[in-house]
């Protein structure tokens, strides 16, 4: 498949301006960088070339504003549309570039959860088939998964052949999933982000926030512990994937997705994290120059320095992964009998039974959700949790013995999973 | 003397950075020599076992643990790995950036006088424990530090910088004919290391306008006419490889074929680079030991370049990779440029040069480097490289060079002739 143009619409926005980049630099495209004002068009030129850290690729990037959309549309062959997360902000969009579409143009949308097949109805039937859904994850430079996801009208070898250019040009990990809120990476990532930031608020008492995030630090198999994660998203974009899980979804998991009220109303107070100074957390600076980081405590409503825990258990942990003793390491965490190693221990085995499930129920295949958790995530894959444990008879044995209630079929879910094809290895930190 | 088999090795994801995940060294090489046994389907159980014969040994290439990592007694430490090298004979061998060479070449040489059926050799650096300009102090060691590197920041790009100077200075290239050339092996080094799932810049974009865009912010100049697109990367990584014995072949892999060791060229030039250009200026090639070494290998392989597949070549920095394309005789010396332009070190090349990305795209583990080279002509010799296996790669030679083209040390593996 030859791509050799491309409009991305909504380029000065964190996504559309690092996609460009992508296509700009693996795919080699001319890519018309459309956004509302040219300065910010200009800006987001600069943004792209950083993002792949190659200005050679400036030539190839042309900032463009929407009046100039119809020779820009006309001039490419794929068109990707990375506008904000609003079905009627993407349909007005799509209203105005419908007129200017002639046949063989492949439209992709950027969305991080929408309905594709919601999307692709505001499409007549002749354009219909080229339409598809690509979500790429952030930053992409470095996060190189890519879910694909047809519409029910969607032309098969057309998308087939996007997934290959992806895939070959692009460098992209592509998964290819249903079209399912929030697709998977994000349903199986979110399903965990917001289950802690419940379990905080239930151990609002033992420190809440700071509590759970060093319960499930980054030697749980994560480069950042799961409520710093959602600091650095934003608490409004944790919101708009937790709550159209929420509402367009009824697993088993269901109630696990409902945000609590605490986060509510720190969205409310416009607290959103790391982008507007607090958050879950929020970085104190001093006269020197330093900086203390602080936390909400949920129980007082106020933030407070941050408590360094030191759980027995994590500290085995981190020791015995420090010299490369994994095997160790998880066996000190299913003995250790303390409430902080049984939180551990369980949400480590309930990420494996959720990510088992969503594989498929949004998924083609088992290893889907090994490959978006690595590769969109960079937190330690699913099925290979179970082979750090030990392989799945013992991962069984564990469950088994911890008496989990999840209302669903766990024996049936765990029937003939395959090992991880990925290493787990450099995924547990030793800190 | 005996033959030498290669019956396998590993080598760690050279991305990782140990430093980040917070495990130390030990880690590192539990990992590899886990990896390498699994590889080549030995245990701790076989390493006990033929070391209560005496008949295994360890051999640990590593340039400078003592500064990045605070340890010493490299060959001891393997014990920490596990209780099966308790009585192990093991040492270290370091010759800079050839120290893996160096740890090879020990072993071989054991194998080769039937001291030893087994030998394990393991290159391992761990370079992220500092920044990067104490880390360029560091490596300053590997010239007369004294004279070459104190108080000079980023002393090596230095050299090598001056290299590229000298080589435009002896064999008058045309400035803009030789930059372009240096871009292009950036760009196939980056290229091919897209193909190897374990190098450090898989996920990097390169291209040659971006390595020939010198100058700019995002590939500042680092030292004389090199910038950032010509210098190899920093990097945290071991590889690990195991030799053995043509007894210990015929009883355990007797119909099994598996790549030997045809011959090895090793060759140690003046220290102080000013005194190589001076040595060098009557004669044709800019770094003769290196080409002499090359010559040595060939000869005790009784095979000339004609008979070589493909290469891995020291490219610490564009300017020594090119000095090393005559060396191997593939072009006359000052006509280097005419095979990188041509296409012929390219993947689909007819000399191809590098296809694990080499130093600057499968990255630099100083200590590993030169096992990392040895385990990449094992992969292709046995057909194991995956989406890098070249077609035809019966024969591959390594250069691995420590300082500024000080220690040289060439390899040659290739097919077991049979007759």
């Amino acid at each position: 498949m030859k791509i050799k143009v491309i409009t991305v619409i909504g380029a000065n926005g964190t996504i559309g301006s690092k996609v460009s980049g992508i296509f700009a630099s693996f795919g080699d495209t001319k890519v018309y960088m459309v956004c509302r004002e040219m300065k910010d068009a200009n800006e987001a030129v600069k943004k792209a070339a950083l993002s792949v850290r190659a200005n050679s690729i400036t030539n190839n990037l042309i900032p463009k504003t929407y009046e100039d959309l119809e020779e820009c549309i006309k001039n490419s062959d794929l068109i990707f549309e990375s506008v904000s997360e609003n079905i009627e902000t993407k349909k007005n969009v799509y209203t105005q570039i419908i007129p200017l579409i002639d046949s063989n143009k492949i439209i992709a949308t950027g969305t991080s959860g929408l309905s594709i097949n919601a999307l692709s109805e505001s499409f007549s039937d002749e354009i219909k088939p080229f339409f598809m859904g690509i979500h790429f994850y952030n930053p992409p430079y470095s996060m190189i998964l890519c879910e694909a996801i047809s519409s029910k009208y969607t032309d098969k070898g057309l998308f087939g052949k996007v997934k290959k250019y992806l895939e070959n040009k692009l460098y992209r990990n592509v998964v290819e999933v249903k079209d399912s809120p929030a697709f998977l990476g994000n349903r199986i990532g979110f399903q965990f982000i917001n289950e802690t930031m419940k379990y905080a608020e239930v151990y609002k008492d033992n420190g809440g926030i700071d509590y759970i995030d060093a319960i499930l630090g980054n030697f749980t198999g994560r480069s950042m512990p799961p409520l710093v994660t959602s600091d650095f998203v934003g608490l409004d974009v944790h919101k708009a994937i937790v709550d159209n899980i929420y509402l367009n979804t009824a697993d088993y998991a269901h109630e696990t997705f409902k945000m609590p009220i605490f986060a509510e109303k720190l969205i409310q107070e416009n607290k959103l994290g790391r982008k507007s100074g607090c958050g879950l957390y929020k970085s104190v600076p001093h006269i020197d120059g330093t900086n203390t980081i602080h936390v909400y405590d949920i129980a007082s409503n106020e933030y407070r320095q941050i408590e360094k825990f030191s759980f027995p258990f994590a500290k085995k942990m981190i020791k015995e992964f420090r010299i490369g003793c994994y095997e160790n390491a998880f066996i000190s965490l299913v003995k250790n009998n303390s409430t902080e190693a049984s939180i551990c221990l369980n949400f480590l085995i309930k990420y494996v039974i959720y990510s088992l499930f969503a594989s498929k129920e949004v998924g083609f295949s088992i290893y889907s959700c090994d490959d978006v958790m690595a590769t969109g995530f960079n937190w330690i894959p699913p099925l290979s949790v179970i082979d750090a444990f030990g392989g799945l008879l013992t991962f069984k044995k564990i469950i088994e013995d911890q008496r989990l209630d999840l209302n669903i079929n766990i024996e049936e879910l765990l029937k003939d999973v395959p090992e991880s094809k990925y290493d787990y290895r450099p995924f547990l930190k030793a800190n | 003397m005996n033959k030498v088999f290669v019956l396998g090795g590993s080598q760690t994801d050279f991305e990782r950075s140990w430093s980040k995940e917070g495990k130390s060294v030990v880690a590192l090489l539990k990992e590899v020599i886990d990896d390498c046994l699994e590889e080549t389907n030995l245990s701790y159980k076989n390493i006990t076992a033929l070391n209560r014969q005496n008949k295994v040994a360890c051999f640990v290439g590593n340039f400078l643990a003592e500064y990045y990592v605070n340890q010493g007694h490299l060959g001891s430490l393997l014990t920490e790995v596990d209780d099966a090298f308790y009585g192990v004979p093991s040492a270290r061998y370091e010759a800079a950036c050839a120290s893996g060479s160096t740890a090879l070449d020990a072993g071989i040489t054991k194998i080769r006088t039937g001291d030893y059926d087994v030998v394990i050799v393991i290159g391992w650096e761990l370079m992220k424990t500092v920044d990067s300009k104490v880390g360029g102090d560091f490596l300053g060691r590997a010239a007369l530090y004294e004279e070459e590197a104190v108080g000079i920041n980023f002393p090596f790009p230095k050299l090598f910088g001056r290299l590229a100077d000298e080589i435009l200075k002896k064999y008058h290239t045309p400035e803009n004919l030789f930059m372009k050339s240096l871009a292009t092996i950036s760009n196939i080094n980056y290229s091919n290391a897209k193909r190897n799932g374990k190098s450090q810049t898989r996920k990097w974009f390169m291209s040659e306008l971006q390595a020939n865009l010198r100058g700019d912010d995002t590939n500042p100049i680092v030292a004389g006419k090199l910038a950032s697109s010509d210098c190899s990367q920093i990097t945290d990584g071991a590889a690990a490889v195991v030799l053995i014995s043509e007894r210990y072949k015929q009883e355990h892999y007797k119909d099994q074929e598996l790549p030997i060791v045809k011959g090895f060229g090793h060759r140690v030039a003046p220290l102080v680079f000013n005194k190589k250009i001076i040595e060098s200026k009557p004669n044709k090639y800019i770094l003769p030991w290196t080409r002499k070494a090359v010559v040595d290998a060939y000869n005790r392989a009784k095979l000339t370049v004609s008979n070589i597949d493909f290469f891995e070549t020291h490219d610490c920095f564009t300017s020594s990779e090119y000095a090393t394309i005559s060396a191997f005789g593939l072009t006359e010396p000052g006509k280097e440029y005419e095979a990188i332009l041509e296409g012929d070190i390219a993947f689909e090349g007819k000399s191809p040069i590098n296809v694990s990305g080499g130093l600057i795209g499968c990255g630099h583990p100083v200590g590993a480097t030169g096992v990392r080279m040895f385990l990449d002509l094992y992969k292709q010799v046995s057909r194991k490289a995956g989406k890098y296996q070249l077609q035809k790669a019966n024969n591959g030679l390594m250069l691995n060079i420590g300082g500024s083209a000080t220690t040289n040390y060439v390899f040659i593996v290739g097919k077991e002739d049979r007759f």
